[in-house]
């Protein structure tokens, strides 16, 4: 019975630990992916955060209303995104796409409201601000990303919905729309020009 | 300490000194302590490290550059139903008829619905639809369109096998197959017809196999009552149908290895001695016996992700100039005939040449470039004393020059530089972009003939609001369209083209464009024949001609008409004017029409389209009742009807149900793609602290339970 009950016990903790690892490891990965952030802006080279890391940072997400910041990495695939938001641009210069976990760093999503300021720094560190015009609920059975269709300059950020659900492969997800925002100094340059 | 372990490889060697450390640990207590955190650093590690190789995997298997997300649920990328094609073509004359046979295979387990769109040739008329199951063929009928869904629907439900094909575009369709068994197999025969083009000496058929994803304009309605839901756009205010023509565009390394590939087998008889068979869309095996060919891929199954193109040529000389068919229908004669005007050089004209170049999402891949090379090429025909101005759109129209400005060659060397830079994304906003093109003013210097090039692969679903769109702000002008891409909608070039009293052309890769710009820009000089006038032998019946007012005749185009109720005898005469104003006429003996079949059907599909053209003139919805009283008549489809085809017998048993699936179309080759799979956002985190939150807890209580008697 003892045997049973200590193999009841193994089990939960390993399968607890599973579960606590991987907040803590999107936790952790960020600090250090703010250090390889860091070399990739002074260095201006794709500095890998870890040696074997299949991805690197390409940007720095800023959300002033939460007061939330992020390391976001290249590509969308399962393995940047345990880590950090991904990042995919369609196109020369199509929209971009951000996609995170619901449970980890794109957790903060759902406090976002339209109208709410949504910043990107890029590696030149270029600052971009975006305003959200947008949040939708899809069904990602039924529809895909059509990048042709959104204007260029787009952003997209992704998440699964709703954040509350244990169920990981769901079919529902979260999309925020945020279309660039362009200081006025920087128009009436053009104009004086 | 640990991030530090975590973030240096370089102190890994530190657990296998600890390991190899392991005989004399026996005596420290201290070493035991460290060998134990360091194995289960190394356990750490291993978890870190592991979903990195498991998913480098996964991503080697991608092509490089290439658009695509990761998706956990790899079912869904392998549709249940797999799809095989055959196109049957029978070629005879002017006329090319069709026997489309697809099958739809059910790999799952369950009973399916197979749901698929597709396009066929633009100005093909369906005939016939057949439906085989095992050894059982049904003849499907014609019903009006409403009343087709009601029988099709009943039929789905009550576990019938059945069938149904609706047009949605003059080119694009929906077939649907209900109740396909598990692990077999339904096979649904379409049957049309088309007409072959012949232009510039050169005959040509073109068989879509794809369509490039459609942009939808306008705001999405509100959430549809989804019961035909079959695409990824949503119904808008100005397309209102689509959900129904958007199908999910899929690479081909995403649907199952035989699915969507076609045989093709196409039979020549053209009555002439024949040259030469090409295509420049895939490479060939034929044979030829004089005036019959026998004409197939190289490959057996050809990747249905691109236009097949043949063309063939009678031997030099044998170019026919006339050409007159006839048949006898339900004791009805029908005629067809061809005819081709003088080839004459005008004189040259001071032009002033608006180019619009489609820059949307669609064009993205080679068609931009070829887009652009076409755009260049353009500008190369421009002479001195022509005028000019280029526009791109794709969210937003956008004009290079404020009006057209002189072909001179700093203008010319802005554009080219211009042109260069175009990139392809956003929408497909064709509306802003005629709009612009035909209200712009004249540039300054006098008289000009005022044409458009529109530059586009027509990926819209607005084509009809387009049409109008061009037919009230057209004026003077003439508006010629250039088809990019593997996969255009010929549809919208071709009538585009029409209601814009011009000419189209399709350039099918980069290869391809000298030859067809020249062609087109050679055409654009001047129409060859104005004013034409057509005139029957009266034998004192109303005629119904289709088309009943043919347009301008340009370079190497001959006018094609055909009438119900004349008998082949007396004499067709053709006239109109010449470039220079000079008046030409010729005259065509019809007894001796060749017999041919399928004229009622291409008869009747011109009255359907003339109908159709009546009602956009006045403004009104065509007349339904007409139309589908024709479309009954001669069995021929029209928007307003649709091919059912119902077995009585039920074939799946009650207790049984039925998944629905909508089989995807391919990427046109060389395009990029434009959808994406929205990727798993999710992890298993709150799943795994749930439940070892849970079973920590209970595991606690019963140890709690088991100590409190033995206390």
């Amino acid at each position: 019975m003892s045997r049973l009950l200590l193999l009841l016990f193994g089990c939960s903790a390993t399968v607890l630990m599973f579960g606590l690892w991987i907040p803590f490891k999107a936790l952790v990965a960020q600090e250090l992916l703010a250090l390889a952030w860091a070399e990739t802006q002074a260095r201006q080279v794709q500095a890998r955060p870890w040696p074997w890391a299949d991805t690197w940072p390409v940007a720095k997400l800023e959300m002033p209303e939460l007061d939330v910041s992020m390391i976001v990495l290249d590509g969308l695939h399962g393995e940047s995104l345990a880590f950090g938001p991904g990042k995919l641009v369609a196109g020369a210069d199509g929209p971009v796409i951000l996609a995170g976990h619901r449970d980890t760093h794109f957790s903060h999503l759902q406090h976002l409201a339209p109208g709410n300021p949504v910043r990107l720094q890029g590696q030149d560190q270029h600052w971009q601000d975006y305003r959200v015009t947008s949040i939708r609920v899809v069904d990602s059975r039924k529809e895909l990303i059509n990048t042709h269709a959104l204007a260029a300059g787009t952003l997209l950020l992704v998440t699964c919905y709703p954040f509350n659900s244990m169920d990981a492969r769901g079919p529902l997800r979260y999309v925020v729309e945020a279309h660039p925002v362009y200081a006025l100094e920087q128009k009436d340059t053009v104009a004086a020009l | 300490m640990l991030l530090s372990l975590l973030a240096n490889p370089a102190v890994r060697p530190d657990l296998f000194t600890a390991r190899r450390a392991k005989p004399a640990a026996k005596q420290s207590r201290w070493l035991r302590m460290a060998e134990g955190i360091s194995l289960w650093l190394a356990v750490l590690l291993m978890l870190f490290v592991h979903p990195l190789y498991a998913e480098a995997r996964q991503m080697d298997m991608e092509q490089p550059g290439q658009l695509y997300l990761m998706n956990d649920q790899s079912a869904r990328q392998q549709p249940a139903v797999i799809l095989d094609s055959e196109f049957q073509v029978h070629v005879s004359g002017l006329l090319a008829q069709t026997r489309l046979t697809r099958t739809f295979r059910n790999a799952s387990d369950q009973w399916q619905e197979g749901i698929f769109v597709f396009p066929l040739p633009d100005k093909a008329t369906v005939y016939g639809l057949r439906m085989t199951i095992g050894e059982r063929e049904i003849v499907g009928h014609i019903e009006p369109k409403a009343k087709a869904r009601q029988t099709y629907e009943r039929a789905r439900q009550a576990g019938q096998h059945a069938a149904t094909l609706e047009q949605h575009r003059p080119n694009l369709f929906t077939s649907r197959v209900a109740n396909i068994p598990p692990g077999e197999s339904v096979q649904v025969e379409i049957r049309y017809q088309q007409p072959v083009a012949y232009k510039h000496g050169e005959f040509e058929l073109r068989l879509p196999t794809t369509l490039t994803p459609r942009y939808m304009p306008g705001d999405p309605l509100a959430e549809t009552q989804g019961q035909w839901q079959s695409g990824w756009a949503l119904a808008t205010t100005e397309v209102a149908d689509a959900h129904e023509i958007s199908p999910f565009t899929v690479r081909p390394q995403d649907v199952d290895g035989g699915s969507h590939r076609a045989r093709i087998g196409i039979e020549i008889e053209s009555g002439l001695a024949l040259a030469d068979v090409s295509s420049p869309s895939h490479r060939l095996h034929t044979e030829l016996d004089g005036a019959r060919a026998t004409v197939r891929p190289e490959q057996e199954k050809v990747l249905m992700d691109r236009d097949v193109i043949v063309r063939w040529r009678p031997v030099a000389g044998s170019e026919p100039k006339a050409a007159v068919f006839h048949q006898t229908w339900q004791g009805e004669d029908y005629l067809m005939a061809m005819v081709l005007p003088l080839e004459t050089a005008g004189p040259v004209l001071r032009r002033e040449l608006v180019f619009v170049i489609d820059t949307s999402g669609s064009m993205a891949g080679d068609a931009i470039a070829q887009a652009r090379s076409a755009l260049l090429k353009g500008l190369e025909t421009l002479r001195p004393g022509d005028s000019f101005n280029v526009i791109q759109f794709n969210s937003q129209a956008h004009a290079l020059f404020a009006q057209p400005v002189p072909a001179e060659g700093h203008y010319l060397a802005r554009a080219r530089r211009y042109v260069q830079d175009l990139r392809a994304n956003g929408g497909t906003e064709m509306a802003g972009a005629l709009s612009l093109a035909l209200g712009m003013d004249s540039g300054p210097g006098g008289e000009r003939v005022r044409q458009v090039v529109f530059i586009t692969d027509g990926a819209v679903g607005n084509e009809s609001a387009l049409f109008n769109q061009i037919r009230s702000g057209l004026a003077d002008r003439r508006l010629f369209t250039v088809g990019i891409g593997s996969a255009p909608n010929m549809h919208f070039l071709r009538e585009a083209a029409r209601w814009g009293r011009g000419e189209f052309t399709a350039i099918h890769s980069g290869a391809e464009v000298d030859r067809a710009l020249n062609r087109l820009f050679a055409a654009m000089e001047a129409p060859v024949l104005t004013n034409l006038d057509v005139r029957w032998p009266d034998q004192g019946q109303p005629l119904e001609p289709v088309p009943a007012r043919p347009g301008d005749l340009f370079r190497g185009t001959p006018l094609v008409q055909v009438v119900r109720g004349l008998s082949a005898a007396g004499q067709l005469q053709v006239s109109g004017q010449l470039p220079g104003g000079r008046h030409w006429s010729t005259s065509l003996d019809l007894a001796q029409a060749a017999p041919a079949s399928g004229l009622n059907r291409q008869w009747a599909r011109g009255r359907i389209d003339e109908l159709t053209d009546a009602a956009r003139l006045q403004g009104q919805t065509p007349d339904e009742q007409q139309i589908t009283e024709l479309s009954v008549r001669h069995g021929v489809i029209s928007p307003f009807t649709s091919f059912v085809v119902v077995e009585q017998r039920r074939a799946r048993p009650e207790t049984e149900s039925a998944g629905s699936q909508s089989i995807p179309t391919l990427l046109p080759a060389g395009s990029q793609p434009g959808m994406l799979r929205y990727p798993q956002t999710a992890t298993f985190a709150p799943l795994f602290t749930a439940l070892g939150l849970l079973g920590l807890m209970f595991s606690l209580a019963i140890a709690m339970l088991n100590r409190r008697p033995s206390l």
